[in-house]
C-alpha cells in the first residue's frame, strides 16, 4: 500500500475548475516531484493533499485512511507537514519561536530537545541566528527556517512548496541536498518545482503537469531522458 | 539673512494660523479662564478674563520668541532679530483677526451665526474691552513684546548650557534612569512584572481613599476602559482579529445586568451577582455566535462586519420594536448594585474597588493565557493564518476563544457599568465607544498590558484632568494620536515584540533579547 494516494481529484476555485482529474502516489521513504509549468496546479494539488483546499471530487488517501475533508490543522496530527510556498515563514517573529511554532502539534515534548538538535544539526546557520527576527534572514536562510520548523513536527509525509523559488543556483543545490539528507533520515518527500533539473536530480520519480493534468508520469531518469521534459522544461534542445 | 527671516518668519505662520483657529473656536476663552484661575487675577469682561487672556499670549509670544531663535545662529543679535521676526509675524497674523473681529461686532455682525463661539462678550474679551483698534495693537504689541524676550531668553540659556557642563552629565544620568530602562527590565524579568503589578495593585487600593468622589467616579470608568481594553487587546491585539463592534458586548453586559435585576421593564430583580454571571455567559456566548460566521472573514472584511453588529445592537435596543422588552430609548433604570453580606455598594468608592478586583483578575487571566499554547496559537494567527494552519493550529477554534474571552470582558465592563450608574440605555453604547477602546489600545500600545493601562489613563483619564477642555476633547484626542503616531508609532508602553517590529528598520539585525529557548 503506497503511503499517500491521490485518486483522480478535481479542485475548484469557484467556477474555474483547476485540477481536471490528479492521480497520483508516493511510496514509503520515496523523494517524489510534480513538476510543470506557472499555472499547472502544481500548488492546488499540494494545497489539496494538505487540506487547505478541498477536492470536489476524488479522494485523497494517506496510509489508507481518506483524508479528503480532513481539515489541514489536523493531518499535522496525523503525520503531513507542509513548507508553505514563498516559503511562509513567521517573519515577525525569531527563528527559535518559528521552531516552536513548528512543535507546536508535538504532544510528545520529551523528544523535542532532540529535535532541535537534529534541525540545528542540517541547518548550523540557524543556530548561529536563533534569536534573530526571521523577516531579516536572506531568502536561503528564510527556506532553511521553513524547512527547518516543518521537521519540528516529525511528520513522515513532508510536502514543499517550491523550494527553489527567488533563490540563487548557488543556495538551490544547498537545499536540495538538505532534502536528500532529510530523505534518508527517514522522512518521504512530495515536491513540487519549476525548476526540473534539480527537482529530478533528487525525486526517485516523478509526474508532469500541464492545465490541471497529469501528461506523463514516469521514474527521475526516465524523465530527464524524455524529449517533451527536455524541450518543455529542462531547456535542452 | 534671507532666510533667517524665512525661517523664523515660518514659525510665526504657524502659531498664528493655530492661535486664529483657537480664537475662531473661542479656545481663547477657555485658556484665558484657567490661567486667570490659576494666577487668581481679576477680569474686567464678561466671560473669560482679560488678565489671563494676556498672560496665555505672553506665554504663546515667549514659545514664538525661543522657537524663532532656534532657526537663527546662536548670536544675540540674530537670536533678537529671527524672533522678533517669528513674533512680527504672528503679531500681524492675530492683531489683524482680532481687529476685524472688533469692526465687524462694532458694526452689529451676529458672528454667532458663523461661528458658534464668537459670542459679543467673547469679542469683547479678543479686545481687551477696548476699541478694535486698540485691542488689536496691544495684542500685536504682547506678541512682539514677549517674541523678543522668548528669543533673549533662549540665548540666555543657551550660553548658560555651554559653560555649565554638570547640566550634560545630570542628562546623561537621567536618561540612564529613564522611563525605557525600567520598561525593558519590567518586560524582560517576570519576577519583576510581579512586583510591578503589586506597585500598582497597592496604588490602586490605596489612591481611592484619599480620591474626592467626582474623581473617584472618573477613575471608575477609566477602570472599566481599562477592563474593555484587556478585552480588545486579546482580540485584536494578541489574536490580530481587527473588531470595531466591541460595544456590542459592552451592551450586552449591561443591559443582561439591567433586564435581571431591574424593576422594569422585566421585573426578574434576581440580583447582581447572579446577574454579572449571567451577562458574562451572554456576551460570551454572543461572541461565539457572532464569531461563527464572520471569522471566516480576514482584515477589513472582519472589521466592517463587527462594525455592522455593533450598529445592530444599538438600534435594536433603541427601537420601539424592542421597548417593553428592553425599554427602548428611555434605557432601564433602578439596576441594582452588587451587595456583600447584605452591605450593598453605594458608593464610587467601593466601585472603583469592585472594577480593580475585575481588572487584577482580567490581566491575571490574560497573563495565564498569553504564556500558553494558547498564546502561542494566537500569536501564529496574527502573523499568518494560513501558515498557523498548516503547523496543525485550528485557527477557527483559538479565533473564538480570543473573541469570547474579550467579550466576556467587556460583559463584565458593561455589567459594572450599568450597576454603578444605576442606569443603561442607547446612548451609553454608540460607536464611539468601540473607537475609545480601540484607541487606548493603539495609544498604549497593541499587545501589552501595561499598555491597556497608560492607553485608559491617557484617553478616559487625561480629559478629565482637562475638565476646562471637555468641549475640545476630541481636538484632543486627535492631535494626540497624531502626534502619537509620529513620534510613537508603537504606543507608550508597547509589547517588546511590537516595538521590534516597528523599529526594525533602525537595526540591521533585531534581535529578541528575551524568552530564547534551546
Amino acid at each position: 500500500m503506497a503511503m499517500l494516494e491521490v485518486n483522480d481529484i478535481h479542485t475548484f476555485y469557484g467556477n474555474i475548475h483547476a485540477l481536471k482529474g490528479i492521480s497520483l502516489t508516493v511510496e514509503e521513504n520515496e523523494i517524489v516531484t510534480l513538476i510543470g509549468g506557472n499555472g499547472a496546479g502544481k500548488t492546488t494539488t499540494l494545497r489539496t493533499i494538505s487540506g487547505l483546499l478541498s477536492p470536489r471530487h476524488g479522494q485523497v488517501k494517506f496510509e489508507g485512511e481518506d483524508i479528503s475533508s480532513t481539515p489541514a490543522h489536523e493531518l499535522v496530527y496525523r503525520g503531513i507537514t507542509m513548507v508553505p510556498e514563498g516559503r511562509g515563514i513567521f517573519s515577525r517573529l525569531s527563528v527559535s519561536e518559528n521552531l516552536d511554532m513548528g512543535a507546536y502539534s508535538r504532544e510528545d515534548k520529551s523528544k523535542l530537545q532532540d529535535d532541535y538538535d537534529r534541525v540545528f544539526q542540517l541547518f548550523p546557520r540557524l543556530k548561529e541566528r536563533r534569536k534573530q527576527v526571521a523577516g531579516t534572514l536572506s531568502g536561503g536562510e528564510q527556506q532553511m527556517l521553513a524547512t527547518a520548523r516543518a521537521l519540528m513536527a516529525s511528520p513522515r509525509l513532508l510536502l514543499m512548496d517550491e523550494p527553489s523559488m527567488g533563490l540563487a543556483p548557488i543556495l538551490v543545490e544547498n537545499v536540495f541536498e538538505t532534502i536528500k539528507q532529510i530523505n534518508k533520515d527517514g522522512t518521504t518527500i512530495l515536491l513540487v518545482e519549476q525548476n526540473a533539473t534539480v527537482a529530478l536530480s533528487v525525486a526517485d520519480r516523478g509526474y508532469v503537469l500541464q492545465t490541471g493534468e497529469i501528461v506523463l508520469k514516469d521514474n527521475a531518469d526516465n524523465l530527464k531522458k524524455d524529449e517533451m521534459v527536455r524541450k518543455a522544461y529542462l531547456g535542452i534542445d | 539673512m534671507d532666510a533667517v527671516w524665512k525661517d523664523s518668519s515660518r514659525e510665526g505662520l504657524i502659531f498664528g494660523v493655530v492661535i486664529i483657529f483657537f480664537i475662531l473656536i473661542g479656545l481663547t476663552v477657555t485658556l484665558s479662564d484657567i490661567v486667570g484661575n490659576t494666577l487668581d487675577l481679576n477680569s474686567d469682561s464678561m466671560i473669560g478674563n482679560t488678565r489671563g487672556l494676556m498672560v496665555t499670549y505672553s506665554i504663546l509670544g515667549l514659545w514664538i520668541g525661543i522657537r524663532g531663535a532656534n532657526t537663527a545662529e546662536r548670536t544675540w543679535s540674530t537670536s533678537l532679530l529671527s524672533s522678533t521676526a517669528a513674533g512680527l509675524t504672528t503679531a500681524v497674523l492675530v492683531g489683524v483677526s482680532v481687529f476685524v473681529v472688533g469692526i465687524l461686532d462694532a458694526a452689529d455682525v451676529e458672528m454667532r451665526n458663523y461661528l458658534v463661539q464668537l459670542s459679543r462678550p467673547s469679542v469683547q474679551l479678543l479686545i481687551f474691552t477696548k476699541d478694535p483698534v486698540s485691542g488689536s495693537f496691544l495684542t500685536a504689541g504682547i506678541f512682539i513684546i514677549s517674541s523678543a524676550l522668548g528669543g533673549l531668553l533662549s540665548m540666555a540659556t543657551e550660553s548658560q548650557r555651554n559653560s555649565q557642563q554638570w547640566q550634560a552629565v545630570f542628562l546623561d544620568r537621567f536618561s540612564n534612569l529613564s522611563l525605557k530602562r525600567v520598561k525593558e527590565t519590567f518586560h524582560s524579568s517576570p519576577r519583576l512584572r510581579w512586583v510591578g503589578y503589586g506597585l500598582f495593585l497597592a496604588i490602586s487600593l490605596l489612591i481611592p481613599q484619599f480620591l474626592s468622589k467626582y474623581w473617584n467616579y472618573a477613575m471608575g470608568t477609566v477602570g472599566i476602559y481599562v477592563l474593555m481594553g484587556l478585552g480588545l487587546n486579546i482580540v485584536v491585539g494578541l489574536a490580530g482579529l481587527l473588531g470595531l463592534g466591541y460595544v456590542a458586548f459592552f451592551a450586552i453586559g449591561a443591559y443582561t445586568v439591567g433586564l435581571l435585576t431591574a424593576p422594569a421593564p422585566i421585573s426578574l430583580q434576581i440580583g447582581f451577582w447572579p446577574a454579572l454571571i449571567a451577562s458574562v455567559v451572554l456576551a460570551a456566548l454572543t461572541g461565539i455566535l457572532l464569531g461563527l460566521p464572520v471569522l471566516r472573514m480576514r482584515g477589513d472584511y472582519l472589521a466592517i462586519v463587527t462594525l455592522g453588529f455593533g450598529e445592530i445592537i444599538r438600534v435594536l435596543i433603541r427601537s420601539d420594536l424592542m421597548s417593553p422588552y428592553l425599554g427602548g430609548p428611555q434605557g432601564i433604570r433602578d439596576i441594582a448594585g452588587p451587595t456583600i453580606f447584605g452591605v450593598s455598594f453605594s458608593s464610587e468608592k467601593a466601585y472603583l474597588y469592585l472594577i480593580v478586583i475585575g481588572i487584577l483578575l482580567a490581566i491575571f487571566f490574560t497573563n495565564h493565557l498569553q504564556n500558553s499554547r494558547v498564546g502561542r496559537a494566537w500569536m501564529a494567527i496574527r502573523e499568518d493564518e494560513t501558515v498557523a494552519q498548516a503547523m496543525g493550529i485550528n485557527t477557527l477554534y483559538y479565533k473564538l476563544l480570543a473573541f469570547a474571552t474579550g467579550a466576556a470582558f467587556a460583559g463584565v465592563g458593561g455589567a459594572l457599568f450599568a450597576a454603578r450608574n444605576q442606569y443603561t440605555g442607547p446612548a451609553d453604547h454608540t460607536l464611539m465607544v468601540s473607537i475609545n477602546v480601540l484607541c487606548l489600545l493603539i495609544v498604549g500600545g497593541m499587545g501589552s498590558i501595561p499598555g491597556v493601562i497608560v492607553g485608559a489613563f491617557v484617553l478616559k483619564g487625561f480629559p478629565e484632568i482637562l475638565r476646562e477642555l471637555e468641549l475640545y476633547r476630541l481636538l484632543t484626542f486627535g492631535g494626540l494620536l497624531v502626534v502619537m503616531m509620529v513620534l510613537r508609532p508603537e504606543g507608550l508602553w508597547p509589547a517588546p515584540r511590537r516595538r521590534l517590529e516597528l523599529s526594525a528598520e533602525d537595526s540591521s539585525t533585531p534581535v529578541l533579547e528575551d524568552e530564547a529557548s534551546g
